[in-house]
């Protein structure tokens, strides 16, 4: 902080460093930790409460009917109480119903249903699988784009490549969801050629399907792989490559030994957003099964909030996929060896 | 300078390999764009029943849509003003940093572009609540900012590695304020990256769709009305606001890679 107060005089220094903290703790840590603190509690919800409460107050009412008959003043005070009594303990109760008492523990994340467990694991399951096909897919192109061609061919690529990318995510997956819909463009191609016909409603419901989603996703997140990857090979100096087939080695080798290991960050790179995008897209799962097909762990989440309005049953949901996600971070700079600085780039 | 390390026939799988995936990127496009075209009151390209604009009137009249835009507007300069300021102060203080206690700062900094967009937009909403604010366009300004300034930020530190700091110095040896040398030398030094970090910033919150959904509570952007729409069916408006925003992405790149061209030749 010295050498900023040096560089930029104290008064500046002070506004920027000021800026930074404001930025730290409002946008990033202290709602992190409302979020970690909100997974951790709930109110203990008693259905016998307002029982209790409704009988009470049938009670009160009896009572007041006897004490409007009874003419001796004793009693009449007597029943004034009990009527005191009881409207005091439903005062207490009625509190209680509105502002249950917080009660911390890991509850919320112990009391995960079976169902919403495998949801869960399945989800992870199927993000890994979109970011191995992703990858698979992007590295022979990332390859061509960054060594393989000329610049002027490079360029073109990188344009064809940026324009897709800069479209709106939301609308790649429209896209998708007019070709695979019941009377979508694949329905209407295979309907033209007489094979199925739409007006007997006799499609082929792609979207119901499991592997729409996954067709969608890979086709939105695929070039979070490819740019990391050209970004890395851009660097490779092509003589290295050269030198290698001038010494015998074959194609498969010199991508195993030469290429590979240099395109290492940006692999990790791009397995990492891939991974991170499609295990929280809520987007995509949400457009393409339009409750139809199987749900996906982002839109259990959606639902705790604003549906079931059970906000510390979706923060602890929300937490566990962060912590999916950072261990997988983790697990990826520890394997490829990059730091964090290789990976925001 | 194409290189000889393929023999002609990998070339050619190479080269058809890459044809078929600039197809799989664009043919969706195309499908989407030619259907906002077609007079069917269903999205389609097979039905084809006359070519029309009259989707594109039936845009010009839609209230919620329209306000969805300006919404969207609102949001994105809401998210400048937040995270270039955000931005630029953290990538100043983290190029002064030793390399050490820069390394812990700077994985703070940049961990909301690792995290899932669904966790900051749930972060920002049970934040903001504490405050009495519930979700709206100011608690998406806020969630969007969060991982956009970093992105910012990313941008800022790139541009001040390449910084002369001679310059500064020499400033301040004759004679000129921190103000001074901080707005004459150091501001000026960053103006480029100013702009093309607003641009970045505007992009990124105009499309974001993932944290938004979850900040956004009662009020709506033009994306969030759009994935909202598409749960009750298709329709051809949808697709003109496709058309609109492939147009435009078209005519910016294409700008671009003219521009970018112009100093070489």
């Amino acid at each position: 902080m010295g050498s900023l107060a040096r560089a930029y005089g104290r008064p500046l220094a002070s506004v920027i460093a000021g800026i930074a903290v404001l930025w730290i703790l409002i946008l990033i840590l202290v709602p992190l930790g409302a979020m970690v603190e909100q997974s951790l509690w709930w109110r203990e919800a008693k259905g016998d409460v307002s029982l209790t409460i409704d009988r009470l107050y049938n009670d009160i009412s009896l009572i007041e009917l006897d004490r409007a008959t009874e003419t001796d003043p004793a009693k009449k005070a007597a029943f004034d109480q009990s009527i005191a009594e009881k409207q005091a303990e439903i005062a207490t109760l009625e509190a209680q119903e509105k502002d249950p008492p917080k009660t911390y523990g890991l509850a919320n994340f112990t009391r995960m249903s079976g169902l919403h467990f495998y949801i869960f694991v399945r989800t992870i399951f199927y993000a890994l699988l979109v970011t191995a096909l992703a990858l698979i897919v992007c590295y022979p192109v990332a390859y061509v784009v960054a060594l393989a061609s000329g610049p002027r061919k490079a360029i073109i690529l990188m344009v064809a490549l940026i324009v897709p990318y800069a479209i709106n995510e939301l609308l790649r997956v429209y896209a998708w969801l007019m070709i695979l819909d019941y009377r979508g463009v694949i329905n209407g191609v295979l309907a033209s050629m007489g094979f199925i016909d739409l007006d007997a409603r006799e499609w082929i419901p792609f979207l119901e399907n499991p592997s729409a989603v996954f067709l969608a996703m890979i086709y939105t997140y695929v070039l979070f792989m490819v740019f990391p990857m050209v970004n890395t090979l851009e660097t490779l100096d092509r003589n290295q490559i050269e030198a290698a087939r001038d010494l015998g080695a074959s194609t498969l080798r010199i991508h195993r030994r030469v290429i590979i290991p240099h395109a290492k960050p940006g692999i990790a790179v791009g397995c990492i957003m891939t991974f991170m995008l499609s295990a929280g897209s809520y987007s995509v799962p949400a457009i393409m099964t339009r409750g139809q097909g199987g749900d996906w762990f982002s839109q259990l989440v959606y639902r705790q909030f604003y549906e079931s309005n059970n906000w510390n049953m979706g923060s602890a949901y929300a937490v566990s996929l962060l912590v999916v996600c950072t261990a997988f971070i983790l697990l990826m700079m520890r394997l490829f060896g990059v730091g964090l600085r290789d990976i925001a780039r | 300078m194409s290189t000889a390390t393929e023999s002609a026939g990998a070339r050619l799988v190479l080269n058809i390999y890459i044809g078929l995936f600039v197809l799989y990127l664009f043919l969706p496009l195309a499908v989407m764009s030619a259907a906002a075209f077609n007079s069917f009151d269903y999205p389609s390209v097979t039905q084809w029943q006359g070519f029309t604009l009259k989707w594109f009137v039936a845009l010009a009249h839609d209230q919620r849509l329209l306000q969805g835009l300006v919404n969207s507007v609102l949001v994105a300069l809401g998210v400048i003003a937040v995270s270039i300021p955000a931005g630029l102060s953290g990538a100043l203080i983290l190029t002064r940093l030793g390399q050490r206690s820069g390394t812990v700062l700077y994985s703070v900094l940049v961990s909301p572009v690792l995290t899932p967009g669904i966790i900051l937009g749930i972060s920002s909403l049970i934040f903001w609540r504490e405050f009495g604010v519930p979700g709206g366009l100011f608690v998406a300004v806020m969630a969007q900012s969060s991982f956009i300034a970093s992105y910012a930020m990313l941008l800022f530190l790139a541009r001040l590695q390449r910084q002369d700091r001679t310059l500064e110095e020499a400033a301040l040896d004759l004679g000129a304020s921190h103000m001074l040398m901080f707005r004459r030398i150091t501001l000026p030094f960053l103006a480029p990256t100013c702009f093309t970090a607003s641009v970045v910033a505007f992009l990124q919150s105009f499309e974001n769709y993932n944290t938004t959904v979850f900040a956004i509570g009662g009020e709506w952007t033009l994306v969030t009305e759009i994935a909202s729409r598409l749960r009750f069916g298709l329709s051809p408006v949808i697709n003109v606001v496709g058309v609109i925003f492939v147009a435009l992405t078209l005519i910016a790149s294409i700008a671009y890679v003219l521009l970018k061209k112009k100093p070489k030749t």
